[in-house]
């Protein structure tokens, strides 16, 4: 338990919140390296499938991150993303997985600040919540 | 000239895919005449040691149904890929793990305590629970051993072709049959059904509008449903985008909505998470209270959604706590 | 695949924190990776050289760069693989400087994390396709409807020798609202030697094909290749021969309400809107004059000099083929009378803003005098500023033009009645730009102009006092005052043109919750709809003044400029979503998800299908699709998964 270190997967927008993460690289601020990102064009495009791969793969938690509502690029991806999210968290419980690993928030491209605290936050929970073992 | 051989074997399963057959009803008169039926617990008394004596590939296919929770299934169904040419996942256990598959929300002790412990209807002051083996005068008794997870029959073996449905239509069966005995047969590994989703095959499909809009999921009891126009569009939740057609839509006919027995579209791996996301798409609520309470008024959502596959989707079923 | 494997130093900055030939033999280890190689900056001359070469060298089908941000030099990467001779998208690009390097102090994490990085970068791009950059064939011309400023300004820019510009209007004379003013802010300039001009222009223009009296009944079609079904109404007149001479209005035993005066006085039942209006033919009302009615009557054609009448016409549909479209459709005035308590229609000598504008205007009912109903010009005025504006009774947003002209209307009526006293009553004073507040300070220090602050509008109430109007009214210390006046003018809110929902129906583009057609991107795309080639300008798109109407006419054409070039091909941007028919149910799950309206149902394949001249690549379509029919370009399912497996599990 000492020795776990949570993998965290995290599916930042192509518009806001990928570039919110240049943008915290390029002001040079740390956060942990759990956290591994891919990139999508938008938070719409997560499909629940990828959120339960991740957990199945691997990962103890899983980070949506998109544009604040009403700024998506693409008008309300970030919406169904939204939907979609819900959804799911609410059942995630009943295969064993706290809803409180599935995260999704909102950022814009200069919020350096909630980008470094939502995923340091997210780590240090996932990390006191242990890790998930996947059926075979 | 020798018939073909054939072979049907039950795994956890209810019954139904054996009636399914039954169901053939005239057709099985000429089943009978053109193959012979080797090995068939529900029908035949065979003998494990009967099924061992037939030579590797002497089946020319093996219709499995069931699911496979139990360890003497895992063998026989290791024995039957042995013996057959071809072997068959027929209904949704075999194919995805079906209703039965729904066990895997749970671990193994909460069921057998629950069974045999915590129903009410049950006696069972010494908290006896079903144990491997025991000896009984001078013989040793065994039961067989539960898995820990209940797994489709391509999970245990190599499966060839699946006839799906809980239970399949006497169509697909009789059809499959017919392609294994005279060829005909699509690529290894197909589903025998259609491969695109309920929905286009639907007698409602003109009925169904281009946007709908869901306010509240409405529960089977609540009205007298239209039986010319969508369920969806009338407000009751219909599995069958997210569902494989091939069943003849038997249910809809019949005024019921999809329930998802067909398993997922071709290329779709989890029929549950699919199902999750077109339902979310009908809803136009963006304020969080609301979309979680719309959720939470589906009693049972995860049942919903997995009924037939918790087995085969992405996640199985519960993860393991460590 | 035989993918190879560029990492950049990036000077001091990977180097430093990531130990590069760690990485770099743990990528040559890596299924299907046959060539590593590390270089100080990938993105110079040298360093673009260099992969150009080794992917010859190498025989590379796919290649990996570990570098900056993809944001940044993706593109600059792909070009690298078009000139080698590969598919632009058999390339992944890894992010090891801003979401590595730079965020991860400890070298040893570092180090870790860019292996798991790259190894999920390997398994995505063996499922990447080569992806075609197809082009269609377009049309050049293109459509404006409005033909006010801002319409005028479109088509002006946009008209030259290879590219058309059909202007459609729906009224008999092209100017639009600017046309009714006398002088523009803040230089108080005639409006008609400002617009005159440019009317002029527009009219004789060898590019611009005008249809006045016409509307839009139909748009088919897309970005590029829209067909349009005009219909141009009747005006029973020929307008090759008609000079506008007015003989036949003369003669019309008809009256009604001239619209374009705002109702202050009468026209006849064929008529010129004004004096001066553009084109200058007669126009034969056939919902008044009694011809059309059943009745007898020949008046106007006998009395025209050139045999102009031609009652036998009839409406005629012309069918258009354009490339873009602009939508310069302008805008309507709040009617007071949806807020009693300014009496509006009831109290003699209260007028609206546009009202007024046409009592000042030389063409207008009163040749520009300022006159009460009973012929005597008034002494005491009060402009009431915020009539629908600024509040959650009618329209929550401000109209931003009312305050500068009612200064205008303060200077105009002093310069006319230096006698007068005006009182301008206000919420705040909206003066943005660089002389909106210096045209207050001039105004603010002459004699005979007050402005009064009230805490809100809806506390001001009018009534008839005898000839007078009393306007009750709580100060800013919410104590009851009042006065009187002899004439009042609203302010009232620019709101959207009453059939605008009508328009956004026929163009299939939204509108906000205001009624105003909505943009594409507040800030970055003002002048563009969420639909491909349908671009708005003016007041159509909010209320604003002359100079920003014109602005954004003239950036709606550069728009189109830029992407519709005549004689060249549209390019279409190949990350978009494709359906897949065999899979596709026709749930029609999809259409309604659609922003763009790319995705459209066949009923008799019963299955959809992308348009991709629209589809943007969001990928929203893909994810609720429930028989995963629809492929994101690019962002495949797969290679997503493949991504995910390979961050977790190397």
């Amino acid at each position: 338990m000492n020795s776990f270190e949570p993998q965290i997967i995290a599916f930042l927008c192509n518009w806001c919140s990928y570039e919110c993460a240049d943008s915290v690289g390029r002001a040079q601020k740390e956060y942990p390296s759990n956290l591994k990102i891919v990139r999508i064009m938008c938070s719409g495009r997560v499909d629940p499938q990828f959120i339960l791969e991740a957990f199945q793969k691997g990962a103890s938690g899983v980070l949506i991150l998109g544009c604040h509502l009403g700024d998506c690029h693409y008008k309300e991806g970030n919406v169904q993303a939204m939907k979609r999210y819900i959804f799911l968290k609410e059942l995630l419980p009943q295969f064993g997985i706290e809803k409180d690993r599935l995260r999704l928030d909102w950022v814009s491209a200069t919020e350096t600040e909630k980008f470094t605290m939502i995923v340091s936050t997210m780590v240090e929970d996932i990390r006191q919540m242990g890790p998930l073992v996947a059926r075979r | 000239m020798e018939k073909p051989k054939i072979a049907l074997y039950w795994c956890s399963s209810c019954g139904g895919c054996e009636e399914s057959v039954l169901d053939l009803a005239e057709d099985l008169l000429d089943l009978a005449e053109s193959v012979d039926v080797l090995f068939w617990p529900v029908a035949i008394d065979m003998k494990y040691h009967d099924v061992e004596m037939i030579p590797d590939g002497g089946i020319t296919a093996t219709l499995i149904n069931g699911a496979v929770r139990m360890d003497n299934q895992e063998q026989m169904a290791k024995i039957l890929r042995k013996k057959s040419q071809l072997i068959i996942a027929h209904g949704s256990c075999a194919h995805l793990g079906g209703v039965v598959g729904l066990a895997n929300f749970f671990e193994r002790r909460g069921i057998l305590n629950r069974s045999f412990k915590e129903v009410p209807t049950v006696k069972n002051s010494e908290g006896v629970l079903p144990g491997n083996e025991t000896k009984e005068s001078r013989k040793e008794l065994g039961l067989p051993h539960f898995h820990n997870t209940v797994k489709a029959l391509d999970q245990v073996i190599e499966v060839d072709y699946y006839i799906p449905g809980c239970p399949p239509t006497p169509q697909l069966i009789k059809k499959a049959l017919l392609a294994i005995l005279h060829g005909g047969l699509p690529l290894k590994g197909s589903v025998l059904a259609e491969k695109k989703a309920l929905c286009y095959f639907c007698s409602r499909k003109e009925s169904k509008p281009d946007m709908i809009e869901i306010k509240r999921f409405k529960r089977l009891y609540e009205e007298e449903w239209d039986p010319a126009r969508c369920f969806l569009d009338q407000g009751l939740i219909c599995l069958g985008p997210a569902t494989r057609g091939g069943c003849a839509e038997r249910c809809i006919k019949a005024n019921m909505p999809c329930r998802g027995c067909f398993g997922p579209p071709d290329k779709v791996t989890d029929q549950g998470a699919k199902t999750l996301s077109f339902l979310a798409s009908l809803f136009k609520s963006t304020n969080e209270k609301e979309l979680k309470r719309l959720f939470n008024s589906i009693p049972d959502p995860a049942g919903l959604f997995y009924r037939y596959g918790l087995a085969s989707s992405i996640l199985k079923g519960k993860m393991i706590r460590q | 695949m035989k993918a190879g494997i560029f990492i950049c130093e990036c000077g001091p900055n990977i180097r430093d924190a990531i130990d590069i030939n760690d990485i770099a033999t743990f990528a040559r280890g890596l299924d299907h990776v046959v060539f590593t190689a590390s270089f100080n900056l990938l993105c110079s001359e040298e360093g673009q050289n260099l992969i150009e070469r080794d992917i010859k060298k190498h025989n590379l089908s796919h290649v990996i760069i570990a570098a900056c941000t993809p944001k940044e030099h993706e593109n600059t990467f792909r070009k690298v693989l078009s000139k080698a001779g590969l598919n632009p998208f058999l390339l992944q690009v890894v992010n090891i400087r801003e979401q590595c390097a730079w965020i991860i102090k400890d070298r040893v994490l570092a180090t870790q994390k860019a292996k798991a990085m790259i190894a999920a970068a390997v398994r995505r791009v063996a499922l990447h396709e080569p992806l075609e950059v197809k082009e269609i064939q377009c049309e050049s011309d293109a459509l404006v409807v409005g033909a006010g400023i801002a319409g005028m300004s479109a088509a002006l820019t946009l008209a030259q020798k290879n590219r058309k510009v059909y202007l459609v209007e729906r009224l008999s004379c092209i100017g639009g609202k600017a046309a009714r003013i006398e002088k523009v802010y803040p230089h108080l300039e005639c409006a008609s030697c400002v617009l005159d001009p440019l009317m002029d222009e527009v009219l004789h223009h060898k590019h611009i094909e005008i249809m006045t009296f016409s509307e839009i009944q139909e748009v088919l079609g897309s970005y590029g290749n829209f067909i349009i079904k005009v219909k141009k109404k009747a005006q029973f007149v020929d307008s090759k021969s008609c000079i506008g001479c007015g003989a036949c209005f003369e003669v019309c035993p008809v009256k009604v309400k001239n619209e374009y005066n705002e109702g202050l006085d009468k026209r006849k039942a064929i008529y010129i809107p004004y004096p001066g209006a553009l084109p200058h033919i007669a126009v034969i009302d056939r919902e008044h004059c009694i011809r059309f009615q059943g009745k007898e009557c020949n008046a106007c054609q006998d009395a025209c000099p050139f045999g102009s009448i031609r009652y036998e016409e009839t409406d005629q549909i012309k069918e258009l083929k354009v490339g873009a479209i602009v939508l310069a459709t302008g805008f309507d005035v709040f009617d007071p009378k949806r807020a009693s308590q300014f009496g509006y229609g009831k109290i003699r000598n209260v007028y609206t803003s546009l009202e007024f504008e046409r009592l000042l205007s030389s063409n207008g009912p009163t040749g520009g005098k300022i006159l009460l109903k009973n012929g005597e010009p008034p002494k005491r005025i009060a402009l009431i500023h915020c009539v629908g504006s600024r509040t959650k009774k009618h329209n929550e947003y401000c109209s931003g033009v009312c305050c500068m002209y009612s200064l205008k209307f303060s200077y105009l009526i002093k310069e006319q009645l230096p006698d007068s006293s005006i009182i301008e009553f206000y919420t705040d004073f909206c003066l943005p730009g660089r002389e909106s507040q210096g045209f207050f300070n001039n105004l603010a220090g002459k004699e005979g102009v007050d402005f009064v602050q009230v805490k809100n509008i809806d506390s001001v109430g009018l009534t008839q006092r005898q000839d007078n109007i009393l306007i009750t009214y709580k100060d800013m210390h919410g104590k009851r005052k009042k006065l009187l006046f002899n004439l009042v003018v609203l302010s009232v809110a620019l709101e959207a043109a009453r059939d605008a929902g009508k328009l956004a129906r026929i163009f299939g583009i939204s509108q906000g919750k205001d009624g105003f057609f909505l943009e594409e991107h507040a800030n970055i795309a003002p002048v563009s709809t969420s639909i491909g080639g349908i671009f708005i300008a003016g007041c159509a798109h909010g209320p604003k003044d002359i100079q920003s109407a014109v602005t954004e006419g003239q950036a709606a054409a550069g728009r189109i400029f830029s992407q519709l070039i005549p004689g060249e091909n549209l390019f279409l941007e190949p990350i978009t979503a494709e359906v897949n028919e065999d899979s596709c149910s026709g749930c029609k799950t999809c259409i309604s998800l659609c922003p763009y309206k790319a995705l459209t149902y066949d009923s008799v394949k019963k299955n959809v299908s992308v348009n991709e001249v629209l589809c943007r690549g969001c990928g929203v379509c893909v994810a609720a699709c429930p028989s995963a029919a629809i492929k994101a370009r690019n962002f495949t399912d797969n290679q997503i998964v493949a991504e995910i497996q390979g961050l977790l599990q190397g």
